[in-house]
């Protein structure tokens, strides 16, 4: 609802059952986009060790960019850094950036990244590998992982696989596929056998935090609008009532000099006179 | 010409010293601040992007709003007798939303390509918005603030050309105002996942806006008092009591539409089961606002120097605090990290812009005609009237 973007071409399918932990993606990732593996693009979050002994149990699972349908940070950006494009991959450019740390906050799963010790600091954030993508080549991460726990084709095959897959093994998965719905939609999917809570995953609602942004930024012209001509209008309409209210006291004020002047005998042409002078006044 | 220097250097206050010395300091960690990066000079994280350099340039406008609200009442709303407090609460906010500039200039991290907001539009931004609106602002003050800064020099003959346009560009400030102001709480309203429910609200946009009426209305108040002290010079009370007249019911809506919202969206009970955040929104509410009611729905409070000082001030902090929690004490922790607190040179920094606005104010309502009326209004009465205010002579006259 809530968003005429259609979703995106192109999707991720993680599954965390998979997920050995190698972080060989996060050194892909690395390599590939040449950022230093503390500030990299794509990371790995985890249950930690659970359950008692001896039945001791660790999920991990990487984690980068959702490539939301309507991204938050898309919308916040100041100066239009962060865009999202016609394939749906969302997508940020280095040469606009001001630095603002504004999408950092605004992003529900804490995704855009920056290494504050820069002197110049920019935002780090996946692209989806969108050069291999333009040569026909899988993003990094993807074509690199062992286990084969990320998967990456073209979107609705991975969100159908999702489902197929916890929907054949209910025993095995959480009835949920992380990312279908979640901020809006995303093209990046989870599925998972513990609570994506458990794993450390950011849970937020249904509904982009874009969409109630753009409701308020886009009425912004409108109660410019506004306000400008009711200001006017208030200011227009005392000065009226201001006036009426003066003139109409001189001519209360003529009225009087006309009784008065209508007791003296030779004083009917002053009385016209000062009825002229206070319309003239007023 | 080199003695009437030295005398009157030797004239100045004592806190001018201060004041300077905390600038110069400030200054100088400032120009480091921008050589050495964040990462060096402030606690600020990918957990905690904002700190409170944010929070101070929110408080800073809300602060400011007096100068929109005083224009509004004043030239709109046509009540001239309120006119002896434009000068004063103009450059208050014209030196607040320099400081706000200078800090969000520190604050961003390419400060090289600051220029950037005004060539790459994002209409979708509150961000965006802000940034434009500050900008506008700000040049509006300027004009409105230009009769004081050239009345006694040899271009005063423009005054009369600028004063033409004032009603124009008053309304123009004041419809600006309403949507920076407004805006500000806007940004907020992306960061749903971040900021704690009781401050988060589809109405965070209509909450700023009141606030920022209420706290510019407080600060006109305990500004006369200051000032008092200052310059020993103020405003009138009957003046400073009419101000006072309207809190209680810009305050009371405020009041009545934070809770309706929180009942609206069933989160009323979060008000006493948040912990630490139950604590913060109720000392905003019951300080910065129940309070200071009922302290100005009373006419002894309104009309009592001391005590309407001292509710003003608690307004004020109601709506700092209240800036304060949306952008820093609210915002949810992320686990594993700690809680932001800034480094010893952000908060330098700060005080070194702070100091730089007394230090300014200072020294323009020492050298410039800051407390006179001279302004033309179309209503020659008001003029005449505040020219000859029997409270305000004798205070002039102690005045050295």
């Amino acid at each position: 609802m809530s968003t005429h973007n259609t979703p995106g071409k192109y999707g991720f399918l993680i599954d965390v059952t998979h997920c050995i932990d190698c972080r060989a993606c996060n050194v892909a990732c690395s390599v590939q986009n040449n950022v230093s593996m503390d500030s990299t693009r794509i990371w790995m979050n985890g249950t930690g060790v659970v359950g008692d002994f001896p039945n001791l149990q660790s999920y991990t699972a990487p984690f980068h960019c959702m490539h939301c349908t309507d991204p938050s940070c898309v919308s916040a950006c100041t100066v239009g850094a962060l865009t999202r494009d016609h394939e749906g991959i969302v997508r940020y450019d280095d040469d606009r950036c001001i630095g603002c740390r504004y999408c950092i906050y605004a992003c529900p799963f804490q995704v855009p990244n920056m290494d504050l010790n820069e002197q110049f600091p920019l935002i780090v954030k996946c692209d989806m590998c969108g050069d291999r993508l333009e040569e026909g080549e899988q993003p990094a991460c993807a074509a690199t992982c062992p286990p084969g726990a990320i998967q990456f084709g073209r979107r609705e095959d991975m969100l159908a696989k999702a489902k197929q897959i916890i929907t054949d093994h209910p025993d095995k998965f959480i009835q949920h596929v992380y990312g279908e719905h979640e901020n809006g939609g995303t093209s990046t999917f989870y599925i998972s056998p513990v609570p994506f809570e458990e794993l450390g995953f950011p849970i937020p609602g249904s509904t982009s935090s874009a969409y109630y942004n753009r409701l308020v930024t886009h009425g912004t012209p409108a109660v410019f609008g506004a306000a400008a001509i009711s200001l006017s209008g208030i200011y227009l309409t005392i000065k009226n009532v201001k006036e009426e209210t003066a003139e109409e006291e001189a001519r209360a004020a003529a009225r009087a000099a006309v009784v008065q002047a209508a007791e003296g005998s030779a004083a009917e042409a002053a009385a016209a006179e000062a009825v002229e002078t206070a319309g003239e006044e007023a | 010409m080199r003695k009437k220097i030295i005398h009157e250097l030797h004239d100045m206050p004592k806190f001018v010293y201060v004041l300077a010395v905390l600038v110069v300091f400030g200054a100088i960690v400032g120009l480091y601040r921008l050589y050495a990066g964040l990462g060096a000079t402030t606690n600020l994280s990918k957990a905690y992007p904002w700190g409170i350099w944010i929070s101070f340039d929110l408080s800073t406008v809300a602060l400011s709003g007096g100068a929109f609200t005083l224009a509004a009442l004043v030239y709109v709303f046509h009540m001239h007798n309120l006119h002896a407090a434009v000068r004063p609460t103009v450059l208050a906010g014209l030196l607040g939303y320099s400081s706000v500039l200078i800090i969000l200039f520190m604050d961003l991290g390419r400060w090289d390509r600051a220029y950037h907001f005004l060539i790459y539009p994002n209409v979708n931004s509150a961000l965006f918005e802000v940034s434009w609106c500050i900008a506008l602002y700000s040049s509006i003050l300027v004009y409105e603030l230009s009769p004081v800064l050239l009345e006694n020099t040899r271009w005063k003959g423009f005054i009369p050309v600028l004063e033409k346009y004032t009603i124009p560009m008053v309304i123009a400030g004041v419809s600006l105002s309403t949507l920076h102001q407004s805006s500000l709480g806007t940004l907020f309203i992306v960061m749903s996942e971040r900021l704690h429910p009781l401050w988060h609200s589809m109405l965070l946009p209509v909450f700023f806006l009141i606030s920022s009426l209420a706290s510019g209305l407080a600060l006109i108040i305990a500004g006369a008092s200051i000032s008092r002290w200052v310059f020993k010079r103020s405003l009138p009370q009957n003046l400073i009591a009419k101000l006072g007249w309207f809190l209680p019911w810009v305050l009371g809506v405020y009041l009545v539409l934070k809770i309706g919202e929180l009942e609206i969206v069933d989160e009323l009970h979060l008000l006493f089961t948040s912990g630490k955040y139950s604590v913060l929104f109720l000392t905003e509410m019951v300080v910065g606002m129940i309070i200071p009611i009922a302290m100005f729905s009373s006419y002894r409070v309104r009309h009592d120097r001391t005590a309407s000082m001292i509710a003003a001030f608690m307004v004020m902090f109601g709506v700092v605090l209240n800036r304060f929690d949306a952008s820093w004490f609210a915002i949810q922790p992320l686990p594993g990290v700690d809680p932001y607190r800034p480094h010893w040179m952000e908060v330098a920094i700060l005080v070194g812009v702070a100091s730089g606005v007394f230090l300014a104010y200072t020294l323009i309502g020492r050298y410039f005609p800051l407390f006179e009326e001279t302004m033309v209004v179309e209503d020659k009465k008001a003029v005449g009237e505040t020219a000859v205010n029997p409270q305000l002579a004798p205070e002039m006259s102690v005045n050295k």
